[in-house]
Formats: structure tokens, sequence, C-alpha cells
């Protein structure tokens, strides 16, 4: 934080005396070149709105965990391909009935106070994330709902820990790896003081916290004693190492003055650029565009428990008057591709069946309707204009299927709103969005389950649940592909939802930021990335 | 002599019955016929240029900007005439009762006037279409509430001065019931100033509609108001101009011709003001 | 003439309770819960409930509304749902930024429309008349974001003199905060000046016809010192009025125009809030912006006495 407050000293600087400050800093500059130390070097990244907290687990939002992902890291990281690698343990075994996980910590990782990792902190820190009045994510998960329940968390040796649960789970490490839930970061404990309030985080990860001013910036400072794994950066897992002296979230909520911004030189990499402002930066010299594929997706929910919406012929109609392609590259302006599986296309469970598009037809699509019975009366399709995508997808889906004699009535909502139909299930249609999640079990898993206990999941049959368990029952890579294999199929049969595409994260960088990449997990990394 | 002939308050009146003419006229003509459907969409010619083929060129979906534009007047202009029918015939009916009755009932009356004009109007259309869902019938309603006080002030400061006339006394002294009178002699005499107020709100209306619109609560989709069509062509303002440049010249078009006629309105009711 | 300020003050008490009543029961009949916001759509019930506990939103409406009322008499408007930052700070913080942009348009077109108004009024009928008027009829008819957006075009990216959108507050550089406020403060001022000018050119028509006027000119005095000594100070009493009416309402936020040029100001707060059921701030902001309009009706009423033609002809 010293640091932090030096190098902010500038701010205070009335403009006018800012030129003789300019100067100043010129001759400074001038003379640490001389004497060998180079200038201090600051990447500009963009957030859309501003984080919620610094404390990991707590109020969060996406922009908190790209943020806090920079300072706090876990036991273990997801890879770009959804699978789960080492970052704070280097290494781990599984018992033989799968419950029990021993962790070997790394040696040499130190804190950003300067003490060094080891399994007291580990258990600080997982013992603070479940604690009662927690608002950590993954808690929940801990259960018999979830993955299981949390017998023991214990430190036998200095480098070791163990993590038990009452049944087998091999899902534990993604959940651990979850970026919503801070990746499950570990902290030193003096990063709450003495009276059990927080004070800021100190991690291990590549950037310590530095300034947080409320809706201007988040300021992140390099941490000097950064441990990086070998080899290159791989999601948020492999080498992470600082290659800026720091790192500037400035928060700009609107995405035209981003662009402008990006333009004038006053920001350097523009994370979350939505599609409808490519126009704006295409074909811009000085400027390159980074388009990277997530695991989000975009959807239409229907509720199976309406008399109207419950008919699955009439369901699979209006999906199959939907034209996939068309409506997803007229509004992701091609960003994107289509995908009508809750499989996202970066997974490796992707494969020929997933791949396979509906094809329109609406003749098929008019006999399922005559067959059911539906009399052309309105059926309320929820959207808001949170999230444009959902409600283009909402207008197009309208236009689409009125040629059927679907009669479609949008119903604008705002977020908030949208969320609370979504949660008590009162609707019969609705454009929704689900975030990134990197495991099909778990993006499946959002749809899937018990309506009467859970009235936010769509697909409530018996035989999807029970090929969900099987999904997540086993880690073996060819029984899983089977499992989404038929899952898949079940899906476009039964049509409780019509999955649309999964976006990308587009960036757009100035040429002078070498390394910058987006990934699968939509959230920006500017570790491993430097600035001429 | 010619100058004479176009004073201003003719050239306004003129003008005014212009504009409002080919705005009824393009109404009337969008109930029996557009370009092309309003609503289809074309993805193969989006954010297409103005042509011979779409004269308004077509907006990120493929729609027809003209057609659109078409159907989008009826349904502004409507929204606009449903909620000044409905704040108007719940003010002056208010107003009435508020400065005919005086006593408690007017100081109620009036405490929640000053309490609703109190709110900026935009912002508490904005909470009340929260409540009541995103619908044209919400909207208006929403509106109209917004705009009531307004009449509500104007209608009782008419009636304070008209109740005090002879004819009401003499309706009262004759043993008229107080409903009677209020209907039969107070009420028309609000007329003048409510109509005035009236087309004055129309514009005001037209413009709140489409600035909820802006705000993200307007009028659902797929129905088109100048409002939303505005709102959609935000993104497209620098390679797609005509998107916002149509329907903003409909609105400007519609509002000048609206209230140059309103003036043309008061100016004969005023007749004080004749003189200019 | 405290003694009238106090019991016009006095006056506006029941007003403002109405109006803290209408705040806090309207957003609790939006749909939606502040709860879920937060937590997002993977939300499970036990989170909900315990953080409701913890926002204090288990109690009962009648309690809630009690507490709320009570703290805010004693200035204590709560905490953001969403940012944990007291509510009273946010205001202020964004409260500043739309004064400043409000104070100026309207500074700007009160001064545009007083002289617009006055030639007009002055050379009735004649060219510079139906050109004033008709420009005023225009601006009345255009929507101020239209004509932002517009402005953007032209300015922001056609000739590319001004930033497009985008704010840089004044605490960091003053000269720069000006650069992006040009055009917000350009819009309000332009789509203000039209009503403005229109009211002057009329009072002060009336005011032509008046018998001093002629007097004053029968004197011999000079066209220009007869309109600015006697035509404007009398005419500008019915301006004056429409001028704080728009300022109350204008300091309530200038939603619109906020979202067109992306400033952080009451109104965006406000809009922003509604969407987020930020319980705290939107009442907080409503109630402040109810307090706004009041005191500044308040003022004018007061300023009244100074321009009434009737107190200034005696």
């Amino acid at each position: 934080m010293a640091d932090a407050r030096r190098t902010f000293g500038s701010r205070f600087r009335r403009p006018l005396i800012g030129g003789a400050a300019a100067l100043l800093s010129l001759c400074v500059s001038l003379t640490t070149f001389q004497t060998g130390a180079h200038a201090e070097t600051t990447l500009r990244a963009r957030l859309n709105a501003d984080i919620l907290s610094t404390e990991p687990g707590d109020r969060r939002d996406e922009n908190t965990d790209g943020v806090l992902l920079h300072v706090v890291e876990g036991l273990v990281a997801s890879r770009e391909d959804g699978a789960v690698g080492p970052m704070l343990a280097q290494s781990w075994t599984v018992s033989p009935d799968g419950s029990t996980y021993t962790f070997t910590l790394r040696s040499g990782v130190t804190f950003h106070n300067g003490a060094p990792l080891t399994s007291a902190e580990v258990v600080w820190s997982l013992e603070r994330y479940f604690r009662q009045d927690s608002r950590w994510r993954c808690k929940l998960d801990f259960s018999g709902q979830g993955i299981g329940n949390l017998v023991s968390m214990t430190a036998p040796g200095p480098a070791t820990v163990v993590i038990a649960l009452d049944r087998a789970a091999p899902l534990l490490l993604k959940i651990l790896a979850r970026s919503d839930c801070t990746g499950t970061g570990i902290m030193h404990p003096d990063s709450v003081g003495p009276d059990g309030a927080f004070k800021h985080p100190i991690g291990t990860g590549p950037f310590k916290l530095g300034e947080w001013r409320r809706n201007q910036f988040v300021d992140l400072i390099r941490f000097d004693k950064y441990a990086p794994l070998p080899g290159p950066a791989d999601g948020n897992a492999g080498g992470k190492a600082p290659l800026v002296d720091r790192v500037r979230f400035l928060v700009i909520p609107d995405g035209s003055a981003a662009v402008a911004a990006l333009l004038r030189g006053s920001l350097d990499v523009l994370d979350n650029l939505s599609p409808t402002e490519l126009g704006s930066v295409r074909d811009k010299t000085g400027v390159r565009l980074d388009i990277a594929p997530t695991m989000d997706f975009y959807c239409l929910l229907f509720q199976t428990n309406d008399p109207v919406t419950g008919d699955e012929r009439l369901r699979r109609a209006i999906a199959l008057t939907i034209d996939t392609a068309g409506l997803t590259n007229a509004i992701t302006w091609g960003t994107s591709k289509p995908n009508n599986s809750p499989v996202p296309a970066t997974s490796p469970f992707f494969g020929s069946v997933q791949s396979e598009l509906r094809k329109p037809d609406i003749a098929e699509a008019k006999r399922l309707i005559k067959e059911s019975g539906y009399d052309g009366r309105p059926i309320k399709i929820i959207t808001n204009r949170r999230y444009p995508q959902n409600f283009d997808a909402a207008v197009l889906v309208q236009a689409m299927a009125r040629p059927a004699g679907i009669n479609l009535e949008i119903d604008t909502l705002d977020w908030a709103s949208q969320l609370a139909r979504y949660g008590s299930g009162n609707y019969q249609v609705m454009a929704h969005t689900f975030s990134a999640r990197m495991d099909p079990s778990l993006l499946f898993n959002v749809l899937i389950g018990d309506k009467t206990r859970d009235p936010r999941k769509v697909w409530s049959t018996e035989d999807a649940r029970a090929m969900l368990q099987q999904s997540m029952a086993t880690d073996d890579p060819v029984a899983r592909q089977a499992a989404f294999d038929a899952l898949h199929r079940a899906f476009l049969e039964y049509t409780p939802a019509v999955v649309l595409f999964n976006t990308s994260r587009i960036a757009a960088v100035h040429d002078n930021v070498k390394g910058y990449r987006g990934w699968a997990g939509a959230q920006p990394r500017l570790w491993g990335v430097s600035i001429n | 002599m010619i100058r004479e002939f176009f004073t201003q308050l003719r050239l306004n009146a003129i003008l005014g019955l212009f504009l409002v003419g080919v705005l009824l006229l393009v109404i009337a003509l969008g109930l029996v016929w557009t370009p092309y459907d309003p609503l289809a969409i074309d993805l193969d010619h989006t954010l297409g240029q103005p042509s011979w083929s779409h004269w308004f060129g077509t907006d990120q979906f493929g729609r027809d900007v003209l057609s659109r534009a078409m159907l989008g007047a009826r349904i502004s202009t409507m929204i606009a005439v449903e909620t000044v029918v409905v704040a108007v015939a719940a003010g002056a009916m208010l107003g009435v009762i508020a400065g005919f009755l005086r006593g408690w009932t007017d100081r109620a009356l009036m405490t929640v006037t000053d309490a609703v004009l109190a709110f900026p109007g935009m912002l508490l259309a904005l909470a009340l279409i929260a409540v009541l869902g995103s619908s044209r019938r919400s909207i208006v309603l929403a509106l109209s509430i917004a705009y009531l006080p307004s009449v509500l002030r104007v209608v009782r400061s008419a009636v304070l001065s008209i109740r005090e006339r002879e004819y009401v006394e003499a309706s009262q002294v004759s043993g008229d019931s107080t409903l009677y009178t209020m209907v039969r002699h107070v009420l028309p005499n609000t007329l003048p100033p409510v109509i005035v107020l009236a087309t004055s709100m129309f514009g005001w209306v037209v413009l709140s509609e489409s600035a909820l619109s802006f705000l993200g609560v307007g009028v659902p989709p797929p129905a088109p108001t100048w409002g939303n069509m505005l709102s959609m062509a935000r993104p497209y303002m620098a390679n797609a101009a005509w998107l916002s440049i149509v329907p903003g010249l409909c609105i400007a078009a519609t509002l000048l011709g609206v209230n140059l006629l309103g003036d043309a309105i008061r100016d004969y009711f005023d007749p004080r003001r004749e003189a200019r | 003439m405290l003694a009238y300020t106090f019991k016009r003050l006095l006056l506006t008490l029941p007003t403002l309770l109405l109006v803290a009543l209408i705040v806090f029961f309207m957003i609790r009949l939006i749909p939606g819960d502040p709860a879920q916001v937060l937590l997002g759509e993977g939300a499970d019930q036990a989170s909900l409930a315990a953080l409701r506990e913890s926002l204090g939103l288990d109690k009962s409406l009648p309690r809630q509304f009690l507490t709320w009322a009570g703290n805010a008499l004693q200035g204590d408007l709560g905490r953001s749902i969403v940012s944990d930052e007291p509510v009273i700070a946010l205001i202020i913080d964004r409260f500043q930024l739309t004064a400043v942009v409000v104070l100026v348009a309207v500074a700007l077109a009160t001064i545009i429309a007083v002289t617009a108004g006055l030639i007009a009024a002055w050379r009735r009928d004649s060219g510079i008349d139906v050109a004033v008027v008709g420009t005023a009829s225009l601006v009345m008819a255009i929507p101020s974001f239209w004509l932002g957006l517009i402005l953007l075009l032209v300015f922001g990216l056609k000739l590319g003199w001004l930033p497009v959108v985008g704010y840089v507050p004044f605490s960091e550089s003053a000269s720069e905060a000006v650069f992006y406020l040009v055009l917000p403060i350009l819009t309000l001022t332009i789509i203000e000046s039209g009503m403005l000018t229109r009211m002057m050119r009329s009072s002060a028509i009336d005011v032509l016809q008046l018998e001093y006027v002629t007097h004053a000119r029968a004197k011999g005095l000079a066209e220009r010192t007869v309109l600015a000594r006697h035509v404007f100070p009398n005419a500008f009493a019915p301006t004056l009025t429409l001028v704080g009416l728009t300022l109350g309402h204008l300091l309530g936020g200038i939603a619109v125009t906020e979202t067109v040029f992306t400033l952080p100001g009451l109104g965006r707060l406000m809009v922003d809030s509604i969407l987020a059921r930020d319980y705290p701030v939107v009442q907080g902001c409503l109630l402040f912006t109810a307090v706004i309009y009041v005191l500044v009706n308040l003022i004018v009423d007061l300023l009244y006495p100074f321009f009434d033609p009737r107190v200034t002809a005696q």
C-alpha cells in the first residue's frame, strides 16, 4: 500500500502546475533512465462497471472476480479447455473411494506481505469461506444436493492439506477452481484486522491490490516476488508472471465512451466490447481485435408446467421456426458461432452430436402445431434490455415464429424483474442467459433438476436427472461423452429450452500491448501482458 | 398587403395545420398500405442504406424503416391521444371537485398534487411502469398519472374564478344539487384553458414516450414507435445515421405542427393576445 | 420576511411526508428482489434469505418505513444495497455534476431567452421576430436526447472536436472536465431556451404596451435604456417563475441527457437504482429531489417581489 500511495501523489497536482509537474517528471524520468532504472509501465484496461468489494467470497460479480483473480490464487485453477490444473498445490492424490483429496503445496510461494505460504493459511482461508455468514458462492455446493457434505479440512503437515467429503466427489477440483468463487483464493490471515473485519486481500497472485477509487479505477501493483509456474499461461493456471508495474482498471460504463478512449490512446485494453460497437473499432490502425469464444450461453427457456408451453410439440414447433445460424449472425455481428447444445463449442466434450444444428422447418412446425391443438393465443416471451442479445433474440424469435402461426408477445422487463420471474418459474417463454461454467455437467445442472424443489429448473424429467447424475459420477472422458451425447439428444427431443449460441468475448487491444489473449473463462487476464 | 396577409398568426396556423394534416394522412395511409410489412425481418439485408427499394433504408434486422415509421406514427399518436384524454378527464374532474368544494377536499387533493409534482415526472413514470409492467396500457397510465397534477392545477384555478360568477350562484340558489351545478355550469367553462393545455400536453407526451423508450421502458417490441426506433438506432449512429434521423425528424415535425396549432388555438381563446 | 419563509417551510412538511410515503411504498410494489439481483441467477434460497435478513428486508413494511424515516430525519439515508456506500455521500457526489450542468445550462438559456425575447418583442412581426419565434418553436419540438445524439454525431464523430462520451471528474482535471461537459450543457441550453424565449417575448410585449414605457420614450431615453431599465425588469417575473420550475425539475435529474453523454449524475443514479432495486438509494434520491424542488420554488417565490411589475411600477 505504501508504494501505491507514493505513485498516487500525482493526482493531487493542480492543473495549473500540471505543465511544470510534467516538465519535472520528464527530468526525473531522464535521470532515472540514465541511472539504468526503467520508467514505470502502466497497462490501462476497462471495466464496464465498478467492482463491488475487494474481499474474495463477499459481494461479487463478474468484474469483481476478474480483478481479484489477479490478486489471489487457489489450490487449483481452470485451464483453457475447462480442465483443472495446479496452482498453489503442486500435486494432489485422491483416496480410492474418491471422497478425500490430499494436496501438496508448492514450495517457494510467498504472500504479498512476504510471509511464506503454508498449510495453515490455506486451512484458515477455507474455514473463512465456510464460516456461518460467508457469502462465498460455492459454499452451498458442499451439501447433499451438491457434490457432497464437507467432513473436514486439516493440515497434517506444513505443506499438506486434506479435504474430506462424505462421498465420492469427482467435481471437487472444478468447484474449487470456479471463477465466480474467486478460484477459492487463499489469503494471509493478516487480510483481516484484529476485530475480525476485512481490511484488504493479501494473496499470492501476480499483482497486489493498489488504490480503489469508487466509480473511477482499481489499481493493481506488480508483485515483485511472484513465483510463476513454468510454461505459458493457460486459463487461470500456468505461468502468470506480471510484466507491467501497474495495471489500472478504469471504470467506463458506456461502450462508445470506452471505444473513444481506446482510439484516443487513453486506454490500452478494451475488454468486453459489445458486438454492436465492433463497427467503430474494426479496421482502425493501431488497434487489433481479439475474439475468444466463451462458455456462457444464450437461450430460450420454456415453462414446462404451463398449460400452453407445457406441450412438448408446441415447444418443438417454436424451436423448428428458429434459424439459429441467421439469428446468431445478426445478433453477434458474426463474432459467435451458432450452437444448439448447452455444451459450449470450446469444450472437449463438444463432439459431432453436439455440433449438429437444428434445421428450421416451417412445414414440420405447422404440422406439430396442428397436432398440439394450439389456437394462436398469445404466448408471452420475457426479455430485458440489460443484455441486448437477450432482447434481440426475443425480437428475432418472435418474427421467425410468426409465419408458422405462433403468436409470441414480447414482454420487456427490467433485469431485476426477469430474475424474479426466473426464480419463481412464473413465465411461459424467457430469453435468458447463463454465465460461463467450466464443465458441461455444471452447465446442464442449471437446466436440470426437480422443479417442485427449485422452480428455476426447466427440465425435471426423471431420465434427465439420471443422465446428469451419470455425467457427474465419473471422470472417465469416454463415459462422460456418452452421457453428454444422450443428454443432448433428449434435450432436443423434449425441448425444455432452446440454446442459441455461446457469446464471444471481444477485446480491442492497442498494438503496443503484447501477449493479451481472451479465453473461454470470459474474464480479463493481464498477467503475461507487456506494453511498449 | 402580402405582408399583412402572412401575419405571424396565420402563418403559424397554416404551417401547423399543414404538418398535422400530413401526419393524419400518413396515419390513414398506413392503415391500408405500407411499402413492406413493418414487422418482417430480412437478415440478408440488414442496415441497408436508403435506396429506391427502401427509401429510408433498413434497420439492424432488415426491417423497412419507412414502413416502421408509418406504423410508428399511428402508435405514437394513439398513445399521446389516449394519455391526454385520460389525464385531462381525470384532472378536470378532480380539479372541479377541488376548486368547487374547497375545504379539506381541496387541501387533501392539493397536498397530493404537490407531492406528485415534486417528483421528476420521467422518474415517476419509470417507477410506475416498473410496477405495472411494460405495456402500452401501462405507459398511458403512468404518463397520465405524471401529467394529471398539471391539469388539476389549471382547472382548479379556473374553477376558483368561475364559482364566483352569477350563473353559478344562481344555480345553487335555485336548489340545484352541487353535482348538477358542477357538471352543468362549472365544468363546461373550464374548457378553454383545458384545450390549450391539452394541445401542449400532446407534445410533451410524445417527447416523454420517446424518452421512456430511450431509457428502455417504452412500448414493447416488435411494435414500432418513433421513440423506440430512435433508441434502437443509438449503437448504429456512426455507420447507419438514417436510423436515428428518420424518427427524429418525424417527432420534430409532428411536435412543431401540434405546437403551432396550439398557439393558434390559444390566440383564438385569448382575444387579448389576438392583436399579436 | 423570515417569519414568512419559516411558515412556507412548515407548509412543505406534509408534502414531504407524503413524498416519503409514496416513494417508500411504490418502489416496494415493483416486482423483483434486491437480494436476487445482488446474488445473480445462480443464488440459492438459503443465501437469498440470509442476505434479505442482513439487509433488513425481512421486517414488516411499516417497521421498515419507520426505521428509514426515523434515520432520514437524523440525516442518515442508509447505505446502498449494491455498493454499500452511504446514500447521502452517493447523492452529494452525483448531484455536484448534475448541478453544474443544470445551473450553467439554465443560466445560459436564461441569458439567451432574455436577449432574444426582448429583441423579438421590441421588433414585433419583423423578420427577426419571426426567426426567433420560429427557432424557439422548433427547439421545443425536438427530443432532447435526439438533439444530443445529433450534436455527438456532428461535433464528436464527424468533426472530432469534442470527446464523444465520457467524463473526467473536476477533482482530476478541471480543464478536461469542462471539455467533456460542453456538449451536454449545449444540448440542455438549446432545449431549455425555447420555452423561456417565448415566455420572455410574450411578457415583454405586454410590458411594452404599458403607459410608463411610452412615458419613458417620451422623455427621450435611448431605446436600449428603455429596454434595459424599464422593460426587462418588469417583464422578467413570469420568466423567472418558469426558470424556477425548470431548475426544480432539472436538478432532480437529467436522466436522459446523462444517459446520452454517459455522465454519472443524479438522474442516472436514480434510473440505475430503480433497475437494481437499490431501495435505500432510490428513496434517498427521490426524497432529495423533492426537497430540492420545494426549496427552489420557495426561493423563486421569495425573489418574486423584486421583479413583480406592480411592486416596481409604484
